[in-house]
């Protein structure tokens, strides 16, 4: 009877996994969750005393936290939104085969295996002051345009959002193309026979029917956008001066002063607002999924 | 009408080919340049060809060491993370019961935590793995394993189940199963498990950034970065790094494209 429950496989076949991910990925939370309302630092490396909220009010009050924070949830949104934009731009003109079809989706998909700090340094490249942006801009005429990129907030921050959204766009086209296939082509055939216009066929047929694959590119958008660190690290390390520090790199910067409570604290922060914000997405999304 | 509209549609999909290989254009042919001519960040041709800035990127630029390091970290990660998740995977997709379902829950938490910086390296340091191979190759085996785990037991619910009765009926024990039948049927939700996590471990930068601190056991994604900090005024070694460290995923990528991106997306889709 008991063999039957359990399909036949005994419990100790997951032991491994559970080990291996108990110590690396839950201890440390767990820690995090504890230390953090501790006055855990280098100096007090084994002897943190209990300490309450300080931690936690005393990034708060940090208005480095604050940007960091708005940096976080502007950069997550925004390249979620040109992601799916235009990785569903992409999908639509590619998914019907044609002669040369597979080489774009190939260059399109190129960028995702390549490593962030390879890409972070070439476009380091691009738009340093005499870099191929302002050159090119140059060569058009139009010097008035040129900037020292990676040197004010907003055009940088517009950058790293561009350079993210550039990289996985191809991602998002793949899973769009892998839905759209999907839909039987009959749906369309019905709908011009009864006179529905393109734009009508895609609000009422293709858009509802890829509601799945527009639910999956979010969340997982969103979720890495939240945990952004990579390109940020590379391109301005958070600056000019504190302007583009996200969560990730806020704690990181913590952690290096040795203000491990802080850090930890910044860290629980973040994984609580990335639980929140994919939970509720990814409810408000599946309710909006209908069945082929 | 029609042929008017794809004949535009051609012509934007190639402008946007161009935003997605000028970088490429760039870094390739600044990696032939001499020094004056690669910093100037254009798109002309070289006037002479520098094979030597490739030369002198090997054998200055620990390409080699990271090479070995990449390559090590990341195949023992990835044996551990389908060798393991494949076993967890299987358990939990094969019970009913509370028991598999807290498991399952338990994984599925590991998807949309971040990651604890702080914590991990008194951790590493209290295991005494901090600046070890071992400890990054732990952690990136750890971050993967929930995925694995979801997407081992959502495929293995797909297996008919008679094949484990009749085989447990002829007297097969639950590994001899599992290694000489399931395994084997498992084959492509392997090979995804496979390409995700080798991708995603290969590339990944922050773990070893915060644990591995001698720069003998630096992966490739850190030797990139530390390169370019040292030769930031030469551009000309910068972007032969470059071509160096990624010719080889592009090669990869190129014969593999069909398995790589079935793999990564489909990966998605399942989860």
């Amino acid at each position: 009877m008991i063999k039957k429950k359990h399909g036949g496989y005994p419990f100790w076949l997951s032991i491994p996994a559970i080990a291996v991910y108990s110590v690396f990925v839950i201890i440390p939370i767990v820690m995090s969750l504890v230390l953090a309302f501790t006055d855990w630092n280098v100096n007090r490396w084994t002897s943190p005393s209990f300490a309450g909220l300080t931690s936690f009010i005393e990034i708060l009050k940090d208005p480095v936290f604050m940007k960091s924070l708005f940096n976080n949830f502007l950069y997550a949104i925004a390249t979620t939104v040109l992601k799916v934009v235009f990785g569903l731009a992409l999908a639509l003109a590619l998914v019907k085969p044609f002669k040369g079809n597979t080489i774009f989706r190939t260059i399109f998909y190129l960028p995702c295996v390549l490593s962030m700090t390879v890409i972070g340094v070439l476009f380091t490249a691009i738009l340093a002051k005499n870099g191929l942006l302002n050159n090119l801009l140059e060569m058009l005429h139009l010097t008035s345009f040129q900037r020292e990129w990676l040197g004010q907030y907003g055009t940088a921050m517009t950058w790293i959002i561009l350079i993210e959204s550039w990289m996985w766009a191809g991602f998002n086209m793949f899973v769009f193309i892998s839905g759209l296939q999907a839909i039987p082509r009959d749906y369309y055939e019905a709908a011009s026979t009864e006179g529905a216009s393109r734009i009508k066929q895609f609000t009422s047929i293709t858009l509802p029917l890829i509601m799945p694959a527009i639910t999956v590119n979010v969340t997982l958008n969103v979720a890495g956008g939240m945990k952004v660190f990579d390109i940020i690290y590379v391109l301005t390390n958070g600056g000019p001066g504190t302007d583009t520090q996200v969560l990730s790199t806020y704690g990181f910067k913590a952690f290096s002063l040795g203000y491990l409570g802080e850090s930890s604290a910044a860290s629980i922060i973040l994984t609580i607002l990335v639980i929140i914000v994919s939970f509720a997405l990814n409810g408000f999304f599946r309710k909006r999924e209908v069945e082929l | 009408m029609k042929k008017k509209n794809n004949v535009l549609k051609m012509i934007l999909l190639i402008l946007i080919t161009c935003i997605y290989l000028i970088p490429i254009v760039m870094m390739v042919l600044g990696s032939l340049k001499p020094k004056e001519e690669a910093i100037r960040f254009d798109l002309s041709l070289p006037s002479v060809i520098e094979w030597s800035n490739y030369t002198y990127v090997l054998e200055k630029g620990h390409v080699l060491t990271g090479y070995f390091n990449s390559f090590i970290m990341t195949a023992a990660a990835t044996v551990l993370v389908l060798l393991f998740g494949a076993l967890a995977g299987i358990y939990v997709g094969r019970s009913r019961g509370r028991v598999s379902t807290a498991i399952y829950n338990y994984f599925i938490l590991g998807l949309t935590v971040s990651f604890q910086i702080a914590t991990t390296f008194a951790l590493l340091k209290f295991l005494n793995l901090y600046g070890s191979r071992v400890g990054v190759v732990l952690i990136y085996a750890a971050i993967q394993l929930p995925f694995t785990v979801m997407t081992f037991s959502s495929f293995i619910k797909g297996v008919p189940r008679e094949i484990d009765e009749a085989a447990m009926i002829d007297g097969c024990g639950p590994l001899r199963l599992i290694f000489l039948i399931i395994m084997p049927i498992m084959k492509p939700i392997m090979i995804t498990n496979l390409i995700v996590t080798a991708i995603q471990t290969w590339n990944n930068f922050m773990i070893p950034l915060f644990y591995l601190d001698s720069s003998e056991k630096w992966t490739i994604p850190l030797m990139v970065y530390n390169f370019f900090g040292q030769y930031s005024r030469n551009w000309n070694y910068v972007f032969a790094m470059l071509v160096i460290t990624i010719l080889p995923v592009i090669i990869l990528y190129l014969c593999l494209q069909k398995y790589i991106v079935e793999g990564m997306t489909s990966g998605a889709v399942k989860g």
